[in-house]
């Protein structure tokens, strides 16, 4: 029924590209900063990658943040007895809340577009509740302070440089896992996307892939998760709050939600202004306000997909 | 066509972050060339619910700057070196904390006046130690301070430290207080301190429940049924914030509780009596007070407008940063630096506590914490009776 | 007894506040297909505005609550006919709107207004006492208001030739269009209606309770909590929905406490959700 395809396109490819190229960076230079600005941002980018796999199907998912929090808290609770390890962590971190995604998908999915939104919502709110109630796991209010830091095949990733390269590898490693799934599925997602019901009716068994991009989506936010308390140290509510869901939305539409690269360059794009603005940072949000009304307005396709656009025009 | 698009997006997005840090490398080290200046930083939520505590922790330390500067600057190295304070909003979470102390690192500050938030302090205390930088924070969470955080100073004592010898004041001025209840929100900032004021009653003879709701509830009805049901001689507030306290007070009289109320937290008082509706509402109530108020430490914000040339960010917590800024800056002039900040930690702590405007302190914390590095300074018990204010009662350090 | 009693009284007292502001919601959804991320920020423009008559103008707070009401009307007007109007038939793309509008108020009122609590007291204060139950004064106002504003909805709803154009917008926009029906008027009425509703709230409640910049965020989540349980689109299930969830959250913070009450409350939802996914009386939500 699908045409065959490339294992990855053009857009994947540079995507791809430039996380590499992002390991680069810890090793051109050594300013604190930069480091920061970069880390935060290659955070984002997971997380934003979570919102925009769930969006290739028009479902828009405020649930990230939730996801993030099983990954997350998952490390640290290892971290309390003493398990650190890079590959083993990281597999939990992708597979726990993936499992949880699977009960929870099965209840979510049924719920057609904008229901799924709002329930998502709902379950974020959900998850801080939890992690306020289950102060002998979680630490409650005041979290896991104090997690150690990755063991890399034996060696201990602690100072600024090695837990930059870590969150490069996260940042990495998702991207290849969302560039594979959505490219995969491409044409399923799409057709989902169009018209639901139409493609039902045309034979696509539609709960299928939105469960399987339900899962995957839930995987690559714990990553987010993971590379968020290892930048911290920490592991605490007030990270994981339904709040930073609309920043991670706010950067996958302000990239543009049509390719791959629109996470990757909202983000990027996002968490430097921020930066910039942080001795302002009570104007950060009415800015986003704005970025959002004006992107949706006048730039549909976000930035990744106005530069694309414009691209097309100048080569005729 | 599809290929045509990616050239373009990849060129943008591959150097989108390798070009986005040249700037801001390039930004650093032309600050660091420039002439003879000390920087010292310093955070707090200046944006949300919590900004007017950062905007205060902002202007001590611009205050403290600003005295020093006007006798010249600071000697380091034979030459007087003016002080800059760069701030940083860290927005009351963990993560933004952490980012300050990073985005401040990069500039090759080691000296942190701040943060104010417990979740703050949370976040600040590994990264800063990793990136060797000493802070003051002004949590009143439990571990405020740690002994593996050597560089790490607290800059008034939380609860731990006062509220016995509240408790025992206010039970002076309304002795039938036999049970209290304590409501507080659910989150760091709220548990750490209502727990602890918890043991601080209990130990005192009054039996003591805690009821911790959602951080975002507005209407507070349902809570005060449900405190009101164990019939409890008073009501304490704990850390909650002004505007949620003040709510609970209204509805509190609404339902008919006529009892005393208590505020062993922060802060406040002025916001939770414009919401509440006046002291004739209030009428009863107990308070900390975290800076015993005289005619000197008044004179604070007039030093803040003729030095700093701005109106004094409103409030008690401009008084209670002050002393913590002004030591630092002494620190910093005997150590002959401010990149070191083993060195400014280890003056600081041979520093007497006496300040000009706030009085003689002493250093606290072995206790409670397990590290000396906490000040503190006379603090102050109001009592408002019978919808009077009878004022404040200083109370020493050491009580 | 007497908890149980006054966990009612609160209950219906919350549910009417809530329904006032979830029909607004539903009404959005049903006729424009819009989810309105803003209708937190509405509840405390609403708030704001009448703040700002009665301390800044001088007015009486009964026209207060007008000039609030006819605030946040007019911006709901003026946001639906030059934003929403362009991307109408786009969910996505309409939710992204509100929720841009959403936060450019919210950072508004931060930097006009401040951080902190306003003064701004409700004029009747007080409470009725039947022994040990208690009735505050100004719920008893704010509930016959609400209830008043809820049958004025009703009648024009159900009675006059807007509400049957609203209505039959609502159930099929083409053939409603065909009939002659002008979406160019009613769209952005009907998105006025909602925001002035969620305006009138917001100057009602925000005096009895507290007026701060942060007041509009638990308003998104309840509304959307109550318009998920009632059906998306559904009149009688948002109104309906609005007195379960506000008895639900009264009986369980009176007997549960804080934080474990809002959790059974969502879960509670959630549970009816798996076995109605459309909510109490909502209909299966139009097509992709």
């Amino acid at each position: 029924m699908f045409r065959k395809e490339p294992v990855l396109g053009g857009a994947e490819i540079a995507a791809l590209v430039t996380m590499a190229a992002a390991f680069a960076i810890p090793m051109i230079t050594k300013n604190v900063l930069v480091y920061s600005v970069l880390n935060q941002a290659l955070v984002g980018i997971v997380a934003a990658q979570s919102v925009w796999i769930m969006l290739r199907m028009n479902l828009l998912s405020f649930a990230t943040p939730a996801f993030m929090a099983i990954g997350g808290y998952t490390v640290a609770i290892a971290g309390r007895y003493e398990i650190t390890d890079a590959f083993l962590m990281t597999a939990l971190a992708f597979l726990l809340p993936a499992l949880a995604a699977v009960p929870l998908g099965a209840l979510v999915l049924r719920l057609r577009g904008t229901y799924f939104v709002l329930v998502t919502f709902v379950l974020s709110q959900i998850m801080q509740l939890l992690l306020f109630e289950s102060e002998s796991l979680t630490g409650g209010s005041n979290g896991i302070a104090g997690v150690p830091a990755v063991t890399l095949l034996g060696t201990e990733m602690m100072s600024n440089r090695q837990v930059l390269l870590f969150a490069c590898g996260i940042a990495f490693l998702a991207t290849v896992i969302t560039a594979l799934l959505t490219r995969y599925f491409r044409q399923h997602f799409a057709a989902i996307e169009e018209n639901e019901i139409l493609a039902e009716s045309l034979g696509l068994v539609v709960w299928r892939y939105k469960a399987v991009g339900f899962v995957i989506a839930a995987g690559i936010a714990g990553l987010a998760g993971y590379s968020l308390v290892n930048m911290l140290l920490t592991a605490h509510p007030s990270s994981f709050s339904s709040e930073s869901a609309v920043d991670f939305i706010a950067y996958t539409i302000i990239g543009g939600r049509g390719t791959i690269l629109g996470p990757i360059v909202g983000t990027a794009l996002l968490v430097y202004a921020t930066n910039l603005f942080g001795t302002h940072g009570q104007y950060a949000q009415g800015l986003y306000g704005i970025l959002i009304l004006a992107v949706i307005l006048a730039a549909r396709g976000g930035i990744a997909g106005t530069a694309a656009a414009a691209f097309r025009r100048v080569r005729g | 066509m599809k290929h045509s698009r990616t050239p373009l997006a990849a060129v943008l997005t591959l150097f989108t972050p390798l070009a986005l840090s040249i700037p801001l490398d390039l930004a650093a080290t032309a600050a660091q060339a420039q002439s003879c200046e000390v920087k010292v930083g310093a955070m707090g939520p200046m944006s949300g619910g919590a900004a007017q505590w950062g905007l205060a922790m902002a202007g001590a330390a611009e205050l403290a700057a600003a005295e020093v500067n006007a006798e010249g600057g600071i000697a380091i190295g034979g030459k007087k070196c003016k002080v800059v304070i760069v701030p940083y909003d860290s927005k009351y979470t963990a993560d933004g904390a952490a980012a300050g102390s990073n985005a401040l690192a990069s500039q090759g500050i080691k000296v942190i006046i701040g943060p104010v938030g417990s979740p703050e302090a949370t976040g600040i205390k590994p990264v800063a130690a990793r990136n060797e930088q000493l802070a003051w924070n002004a949590a009143y969470a439990k571990n405020a301070l740690e002994p593996k955080f050597p560089l790490m100073f607290h800059i008034a004592p939380g609860p731990g430290t006062w509220s016995d010898a509240m408790v025992k004041h206010a039970l002076q001025s309304f002795p039938a207080i036999k049970s209290v209840a304590l409501v507080a929100p659910n989150d760091q900032g709220g548990t750490d301190i209502a727990s602890v004021d918890a043991v601080a009653y209990r130990n005192n003879g009054v039996t003591a429940t805690e009821e911790y709701y959602q951080r975002g509830t507005t209407n507070f009805a349902p809570i005060i049924t449900r405190l009101l049901a164990n019939n409890p001689d008073a009501v304490d507030t704990a850390s909650s914030p002004p505007g949620d306290a003040g709510v609970i007070v209204k509805q509190l009289r609404l339902a008919g509780f006529k009892g005393p109320i208590g505020r062993m937290g922060g802060p406040g008082t002025e916001e939770i009596l414009r919401v509440c509706g006046g002291i004739d509402v209030l009428r009863d109530f107990y308070w900390f007070e975290t800076v015993a108020e005289t005619e000197k430490v008044r004179d604070i914000d007039n030093l803040y407008r003729k030095l700093v040339g701005k109106e004094p960010p409103g409030g008690t917590a401009l008084w209670g940063n002050l002393p913590a800024a002004r030591l630092t800056m002494k620190a910093i002039a005997n150590a002959g630096t401010a990149e070191d900040a083993s060195k400014v930690a280890a003056e600081l702590r041979k520093l007497a506590v006496d300040d000009p405007n706030m009085g003689k302190g002493v250093w606290s914390g072995q206790k409670q914490y397990g590290i000396n590095q906490e000040l503190f300074f006379a603090f102050g018990v109001g009592i408002i009776k019978d919808g009077k204010n009878l004022g404040v009662t200083r109370m020493e350090p050491g009580t | 007894m007497q908890q149980f009693l006054q966990a009612a009284v609160i209950g219906v007292s919350l549910g009417a506040q809530y329904a006032l502001l979830a029909l607004g919601f539903t009404l959005i959804f049903g006729i424009l297909g819009v989810v309105n991320f803003a209708h937190g920020g509405f509840y405390m423009l609403g708030g704001y505005v009448a703040y700002s008559c009665v301390s800044l103008l001088g007015l009486p707070y009964p026209l207060a609550v007008i000039g609030a009401v006819a605030a946040t009307a007019a911006l709901g007007w003026v946001f639906e006919l030059y934003f929403l109007e362009r991307l109408i038939d786009d969910h996505l793309a309409t939710l992204m709107l509100t929720l841009g509008l959403y936060l450019v108020i919210s950072t508004g009122s931060l930097t006009v207004f401040g951080p902190l609590a306003m003064e701004f007291h409700f004029p009747v204060t007080g409470a009725f006492h039947f022994g040990s139950i208690y009735v505050p004064k100004e719920n008893l106002v704010v509930l016959v208001i609400c209830l008043t504003a809820l049958a004025a909805l009703w009648a024009v709803l159900f009675r006059t030739d807007l509400g049957r154009g609203l209505r039959a917008l609502a159930d099929d926009r083409a053939v409603a269009m065909a009939q002659g029906m002008r979406p160019k008027l009613l769209f952005p009425a009907a998105f006025a209606l909602a925001t002035g509703l969620a305006g009138l709230t917001g100057a009602l409640v925000t005096p009895i309770l507290a007026l701060s910049p942060g007041v509009g965020d638990p308003v998104l989540a309840t509304s959307f909590l109550t318009v998920i349980l009632g059906g998306l689109g559904s009149l009688g299930g948002a109104a309906l929905a609005a007195f379960i969830v506000g008895m639900v959250e009264a009986y369980t913070s009176v007997y549960f406490g804080g934080s474990i009450g809002a959790l059974v409350l969502f879960v509670l939802v959630l549970l009816l959700l798996v076995f109605r996914p459309t909510g109490l009386l909502g209909r299966e939500v139009r097509g992709a």
